[in-house]
């Protein structure tokens, strides 16, 4: 199998349920690519196939080496030999009967589908008479024997070269049967799990047969895009074969019928400015190559933001293989808009509308950028400069306890004059001598002025009360600007009470080893010491000697003991038990003891049984 | 007072010696052993501590399960029951015993690790 973007299927999940677009195609570095690898030099007769009649559907002194390799007792050989030479113009492969023959026989339902294949496009190939309806009872035999994927295509393949009046029917149908045998993944890819070469080769043979009856091929929108996807997903190739079918597919795909998947790109990010007016794309199909004779227009465009609708119904114009709109004729604002654009012109075409993400950017200037320092208790009056930019504050602020340092200014839009509020407006504090930075926002008040206050007295925190000259900054970033502004207004002199000695500023110990943790073992139990353990040991049995000396004066004895094969294989069957549970002890698990129980146990209960019943008996005789 | 009790016990020795049959008095010195063996294994766990709890436990519980199973056998071999277990007979009292005994040492021998 080949790799699947997880990225792209996660991002399609949860998309949500739009309408498909191809995410693959094969683009023009792609198809260089196709074709240096078709392009190099062959070794054999099925190398020469691929490669030349490969490149041929991709739009690239062969003759002479398919008549000098031909070996015309094989279908294989014959067939690479006869699909080469069509390709190349005024290359003529010598035919005899017994070729003729050979490939005759080669039609039957004992050769495998390969050969069936092989043997008709040769013959097709080759201007030979044949019956259509032999060999179409020779597939529809085959397939029954042969179900996998790559034969189901082989029999596709050749039904397309049999005579159009023919019964195709029932062949047409396995196209269906195929489709159903994909596998969809993340809704994104559908391929079979045989691999790459098996899903083109299926895409190329559909559509052949499809064309060849004049009949569309039972393939939903949604699927054929999938299919693109899988198919053009993989960049790089493993084998000549593996290539070819790529080749094959793309060919199909571009130019079959039924079904043409577009594929809509924009030439360069999709962003439209003053300077750069213009959205463009490309519109072109699976092997980029642009589909000229098609009519773009923007159905409709709204503000992302506003959901306003903008636009609709706007062509786009064709300017040399790439299709153009000027969208800053509309002045929008600028900011993120989400147009649907339509491709239409040719019934063909699958997954034609599409969605696209524009922005628009601009350019920013900071106006009316007043300082000032302001006195708490509005005893002093406040003297307001006014900066311009990109110069720098001439004298430098200087603000203690008592006062405050304030900011105004307003950020506009240099070609609208609209006010802007950027993402990012930050005011930012360097002192050089420490190096600390502090990093404030300003923040716009509802008329769009920004306004920024640094009270000294309340941010001493922020500062360490570190008391000296720190560079003001204002920085103004944001996705739709062109120009981000990193502005050093100029150099203010704050003053902290209770200042402490400067310290040098400590990076965070963050990333210091840490102390190491020695890992604590647990403490095995205290145990007695060894003789304690034999004493009582020893103790223990001695009770059992007890019960023996006991048994001896009460006149417990054996003489009534019958010899008889059910008494003996009694008492063996139970010290083999207790045998058992001795070896169970030391060496075996519960399961094995209980196979090994059962057997004996068995057999002790037949004995026993045997054995008491006798004993009953002999009891109840002697009452 | 101990006059009493020594009196007691040497009439119940008395009686005990003379009235019970002798099968009976083979089963008791085995209930005996098995007294003697548990309560000698209670107490080196007093003495020692619980170290390998899992083989006290198994060895004092061997004791406490064939001192009751040799309880049951006792009283279902008794002469003087026998109208009590009508259905039972001392064979097949004997052979619930084995069988018993079987199932305790299997459970045993697994626990006692």
């Amino acid at each position: 199998c080949y790799n699947v973007p997880l990225r792209a299927c996660l991002f399609l999940a949860l998309a949500g349920a739009q309408a498909l677009t191809p995410s693959h195609h094969l683009s023009l570095s792609d198809v260089a690519r196709l074709q240096s690898l078709l392009s190099q030099p062959f070794t054999d007769l099925e190398s020469a196939y691929y490669s030349v009649v490969g490149l041929t559907k991709l739009g690239a002194e062969v003759c002479h080496f398919l008549k000098s390799e031909l070996d015309p007792a094989s279908v294989d050989s014959l067939f690479f030999a006869v699909e080469t030479s069509q390709a190349i113009s005024g290359c003529e492969i010598p035919v005899s009967n017994e070729t003729r023959d050979i490939l005759l026989a080669a039609v039957s339902e004992d050769s495998t589908m390969g050969q069936i294949h092989r043997a008709v496009s040769a013959l097709g190939s080759l201007g030979l008479p044949l019956a259509s309806q032999e060999v179409i009872g020779a597939l529809t035999a085959r397939i029954e024997k042969e179900d996998n994927v790559m034969a189901i295509t082989s029999a596709l393949l050749a039904a397309s070269r049999l005579s159009q009046q023919a019964e195709l029917g029932g062949i047409l149908e396995e196209i269906e049967d195929l489709t159903a045998r994909l596998d969809d993944l993340g809704g994104m890819y559908l391929q079979f799990e045989e691999g790459l070469e098996a899903t083109a080769m299926f895409v190329t043979a559909a559509y052949s047969l499809s064309d060849h009856v004049g009949v569309e091929p039972p393939l939903k929108e949604d699927q054929v895009i999938q299919l693109v996807n899988s198919i053009f997903s993989k960049k790089s190739w493993d084998s000549l074969a593996e290539a070819f079918s790529v080749a094959s597919a793309a060919a199909a795909l571009s130019s079959n019928q039924f079904h043409v998947p577009v594929v809509v790109r924009t030439h360069g990010p999709a962003t439209v400015s003053h300077s750069q007016p213009t959205l463009q794309l490309l519109v072109t199909d699976v092997m980029s190559q642009p589909l000229t004779s098609a009519n773009v227009l923007v159905e409709s465009a709204n503000a992302a933001s506003s959901k306003s609708s903008i636009l609709s119904q706007a062509p786009f114009t064709l300017n040399d293989g790439i299709f153009e709109f000027n969208f800053m004729s509309s002045q929008p604002a600028s900011g993120y808009y989400q147009f649907t654009i339509a491709v239409t012109g040719d019934k063909r075409l699958v997954a034609n509308q599409v969605e696209l993400k524009v922005k628009v950017s601009t350019e920013v200037a900071v106006t009316n950028m007043d300082l000032s320092v302001v006195d708490k208790d509005q005893s002093i009056g406040t003297k307001t400069t006014r900066v311009d930019y990109p110069s720098k504050a001439k004298s430098s602020f200087v603000a203690d306890s008592h006062q405050y340092f304030a900011m105004a200014f307003q950020l506009v839009d240099v070609n609208t004059g609209v006010e802007l509020t950027p993402h990012q407006t930050f005011v930012r504090l360097h002192n050089q001598k420490t190096g600390q930075e502090v990093v404030f926002v300003a923040e716009p008040d509802s008329k769009n002025l920004y306004k920024f206050e640094l009270d000294t007295a309340e941010r001493k925190s922020e500062f360490d009360t570190i008391s000296g000259t720190y560079s003001l900054c204002l920085i103004v970033g944001d996705a739709t600007l062109e120009n981000p502004i990193l502005w050093n207004v100029a150099d203010v002199v704050l003053k902290f009470v209770d200042e402490e000695a400067p310290a040098t500023i400590q990076p965070k110990t963050l990333y210091v080893p840490k102390p190491e943790i020695q890992h604590l073992f647990r403490e095995p139990e205290k145990k007695p010491p060894t003789v304690v353990s034999n004493a009582f040991t020893a103790l223990v049995l001695f009770p059992f000697l007890l019960l023996l000396i006991l048994w001896f004066k009460l006149g417990a004895n054996i003489s009534n003991f019958r010899l008889s094969p059910s008494t003996v294989l009694f008492h063996v069957g139970h010290a083999a038990m207790l045998g058992l549970m001795y070896v169970y002890w030391t060496h075996l698990d519960m399961f094995q003891t209980l196979k090994y129980l059962a057997i004996i146990g068995g057999v002790t209960f037949l004995a026993g049984n045997r054995m008491l019943a006798q004993k009953a008996v002999k009891r109840c005789v002697s009452r | 007072m101990s006059n009493s009790v020594i009196s007691v016990i040497s009439r119940f020795l008395e009686e005990y010696t003379s009235t019970t049959p002798t099968k009976l008095k083979v089963v008791d010195s085995y209930l005996l052993y098995i007294l003697l063996t548990g309560a000698l294994q209670f107490l080196y766990c007093l003495l020692v501590g619980t170290f390998p709890f899992n083989s006290f436990l198994s060895g004092f519980i061997s004791c406490v399960g064939s001192f009751i199973l040799a309880v049951c056998l006792r009283i279902q071999i008794n002469p003087q029951n026998k109208g009590d277990f009508l259905s039972i007979s001392p064979e097949r009292a004997f052979a619930d015993f084995l069988f018993a005994h079987t199932v305790l040492h299997l459970v045993v021998m697994n626990f006692i690790g």
